[in-house]
């Protein structure tokens, strides 16, 4: 460890007068990963209920950076499998509730002695990270009761076209769209979706002023801007590269949206800001670059001036924080890899900007 | 401060009287540990004894008690606050008295979306009786966080489902008055005006709120909000946009000023690529700022791309590229630009 912060110091203080690494500190970033992987400090305590995405962000970022060979697969395949609520019969997929997988443990209760069952709270926003690692883990789906979480999907849907991430209590908006999208796309099956339903509904989120807000009327951010365009994308209802095409006839303001998003890269300090004059934040780099992928503009992003930015973010302690005041989290530095890949970084695994999630390809191999 | 406090006197719950026959349930983490997390004490003996609470389906005061102090340290999940309100509906308890106990918690818990989600059940259980006391309780949380997402999504829910629209025009004036940069009391603003019912919809409203909004780009021209709320105001209706005489007037003001350029170009390109007539005075304005490398035959237009690659550096392959798409996107300046082409080889000859 000492040699080590010595041989970073050496290095930063070449780089630049304020200790920041200005390139991509990928053994750092390993190094940081593993050490969550291993134990998360008291502080995520409050974040327990997803711990599922919390083993995403380290796994699927472990991954980016080429680095899944330190990763004990067939033990996290057995965890995240254990997670999965099952429904006792057929019939049970008709009750209402949905069987997907449920965030952590802590909401997952066993049917009782008196075989009374225990209402699931098995999560959307859980079986998205929970298909994510499995995929990215190279988990046979067909070995994965699929239906079941498919079929018991479409009772989240309402009548508006959105989803309820759990099948009481929460709150519908644009996210768990996008996380069932995600799912029916990674388990290629799209029954669970009113497809019709969740346009109109992404269709009523977008804003006057191109970008799209988390409900109808609800102000443009980045995040609900891109749940909104990576669905279309996902569900085959907005063409990939759709800017060398005729956009003027689209159900959504292509124009207007593309400029929304290209004046979030702010000229003060090169990263994004998630909405207008708001300060930018690392996690916008790939919320609203994939945006900006997914519309085939990412020629237009500020490659340099991200990339800066982006330095600024980067912790000595490896990850990303939110802003170049804040410490890392796992959230900010699995965006900050995400949002480095997308840039092109050499040494990287290249994503699925749609999916969130590395593609297992990996560019120059 | 407070939870500091609590922290320090906590009794833990093994050495409460009123808790000793209950027997904790500890949480089965199985072989693999995948990100496990540090749990403190207080936590982990929390989670223990709600989990035998809620197995045994106690539905009490004490296990209405121990919802609370659960919700205060894991606010995310979502069982505890579904069993909290079994709990609460099975004890009759004053939902009126909820939601004040509710405030405190809220108020230091404000990014989250359980807590927000309880609000709305308590809000919508209540009914009408809840409109003021939720919109005070959100306009607190904005004297604190202007553009909290959660409250102002928690207050759009209010206004739609239970109503008390009366005030909100006034109220997001006074929000813009507090700050004009402020694009969440933009966005509220245009949802009152397109969804208040007494306002009478967006064209009834058209004319007073575009004066409202020139004269909100004349006092600060470089922020964005007021140029996309004016946008707005014209959404699916480009024919009044290009037709608005305060619209050009504004641009020509600002263009002619020393003040940021970029959103006043950037609305002028779109207008004239929608068949705007521009004035001698604009043009002119557009002449003097363009950059001496540029051809004066080439197209208005595009000569307004030339002006936004210099100002807005940041996306000058954004502007260069709009400057190649121009003629094909609109017929009019594609007019325009074949105008210009014969003028040059015109006078070429
Ligand atoms: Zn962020």
């Amino acid at each position: 460890m000492a040699e080590e912060d010595d041989a970073f110091l050496m290095l930063s203080d070449l780089d630049s007068e304020d200790s920041i690494p200005m390139f991509f500190d990928k053994n750092r970033h390993i190094c940081y990963l593993e050490m969550m992987l291993e134990l998360l400090p008291s502080p995520y305590q409050s974040q327990e209920i997803n711990r599922l995405t919390l083993a995403y962000f380290a796994i699927c970022g472990l991954d980016i950076l080429r680095s899944l060979d330190r990763v004990d697969k067939e033990g996290v395949i057995n965890w995240v499998l254990s997670l999965q609520a099952h429904p006792r019969d057929e019939a049970e997929l008709s009750n209402g509730q949905f069987y997907g997988f449920h965030g952590s443990r802590s909401s997952q209760f066993q049917p009782n002695d008196d075989g009374d069952t225990i209402p699931n709270a098995s999560h959307l926003a859980s079986t998205y990270c929970a298909l994510s690692i499995l995929k990215t883990l190279g988990y046979d789906f067909s070995l994965l009761n699929s239906t079941s979480i498919i079929k018991s999907m479409k009772n989240l849907q309402q009548r508006d076209g959105s989803f309820m991430p759990i099948h009481s209590g929460a709150e519908t908006d644009l996210r768990f769209v996008y996380c069932a999208a995600a799912i029916s796309s990674m388990l290629e099956n799209w029954s669970g979706i009113d497809k019709e339903k969740a346009k109109e509904y992404i269709i009523n989120c977008q804003s006057y002023d191109g970008g799209f807000g988390l409900t109808p009327g609800s102000e443009s951010h980045g995040g609900a801007t891109f749940c909104a365009v990576a669905s279309l994308r996902q569900m085959g209802l907005i063409e990939d590269d759709i800017l060398s095409k005729n956009v003027s006839s689209c159900f959504i303001n292509v124009p207007l949206l593309l400029d929304w998003s290209l004046q979030r890269q702010a000229a003060t300090d090169g990263g994004f800001q998630g909405r207008l004059n708001k300060v930018t934040d690392t996690c916008y780099a790939f919320w609203v670059g994939g945006v900006l992928k997914i519309l085939g503009a990412h020629k237009f992003i500020d490659y340099e001036g991200l990339r800066k930015f982006l330095f600024t973010c980067q912790s000595q302690y490896g990850g990303f924080g939110k802003t170049p005041d804040q410490l890392p989290d796992l959230y900010h530095a699995y965006y900050g890899f995400c949002a480095f890949s997308m840039l092109e970084e050499p040494g990287l695994s290249s994503i699925c900007t749609e999916l969130g999630i590395p593609n297992g390809v990996y560019p120059g191999f | 401060m407070d939870s500091g406090e609590e922290k320090r006197t906590r009794i833990p719950f093994k050495e409460r009287p009123d808790w000793a026959d209950v027997k904790p349930v500890p949480q089965d983490d199985g072989p693999c540990l995948v990100v496990p997390i540090a749990y403190t004490e207080d936590f982990s003996e929390t989670m223990d004894y709600f989990r035998a609470i809620y197995l045994a389906d106690e539905r009490s005061p004490r296990a209405l008690q121990l919802t609370a102090e659960a919700i205060q340290l894991n606010p995310g999940n979502y069982t505890v606050w579904q069993f909290r309100r079994v709990v609460l509906e099975e004890l009759g308890v004053d939902l009126h008295e909820e939601l004040k106990s509710f405030d405190r918690i809220a108020g230091e818990n404000t990014k989250n979306y359980q807590i927000w989600h309880h609000r709305r059940w308590l809000a919508e259980k209540l009914g009408a009786d809840a409109v003021t006391n939720e919109l005070e309780f959100t306009k607190k949380i904005f004297s604190q966080d202007a553009k909290n997402y959660h409250a102002w999504s928690h207050r759009q829910w209010v206004l739609q489902a239970l109503g008390g629209w009366e005030d909100e025009l006034a109220y997001c004036h006074q929000l813009l008055e507090d700050d004009i940069y402020n694009n969440s009391a933009w966005n509220q603003r245009y949802f009152v005006v397109t969804r208040a019912p007494l306002l009478g919809g967006l064209e009834a409203m058209r004319e007073s709120e575009v004066n409202y909004t020139v004269q909100a780009i004349r006092a600060s021209p470089e922020n964005e909000s007021p140029w996309r709320y004016l946008r707005g105001l014209h959404k699916n209706d480009t024919q009044s946009l290009v037709e608005d005489s305060q619209v050009a007037s504004v641009i020509l003001d600002v263009l002619t000023s020393k003040n940021s350029h970029v959103h006043a170009l950037s609305l002028l390109l779109d207008l004239l690529c929608h068949g705007f007539e521009p004035s001698e005075d604009l043009k002119s304005a557009v002449d003097v700022l363009t950059p001496q490398s540029c051809s004066p035959d080439l197209a208005l237009t595009k000569r307004i791309c030339s002006i936004l690659e210099f100002a807005d550096l940041m996306r000058v392959k954004y502007w260069n590229w709009r400057k190649s798409t121009i003629p094909v996107q609109s017929p009019t300046c594609q007019n325009t630009d074949r105008l210009a082409d014969l003028c040059a080889r015109m006078s070429d000859l």
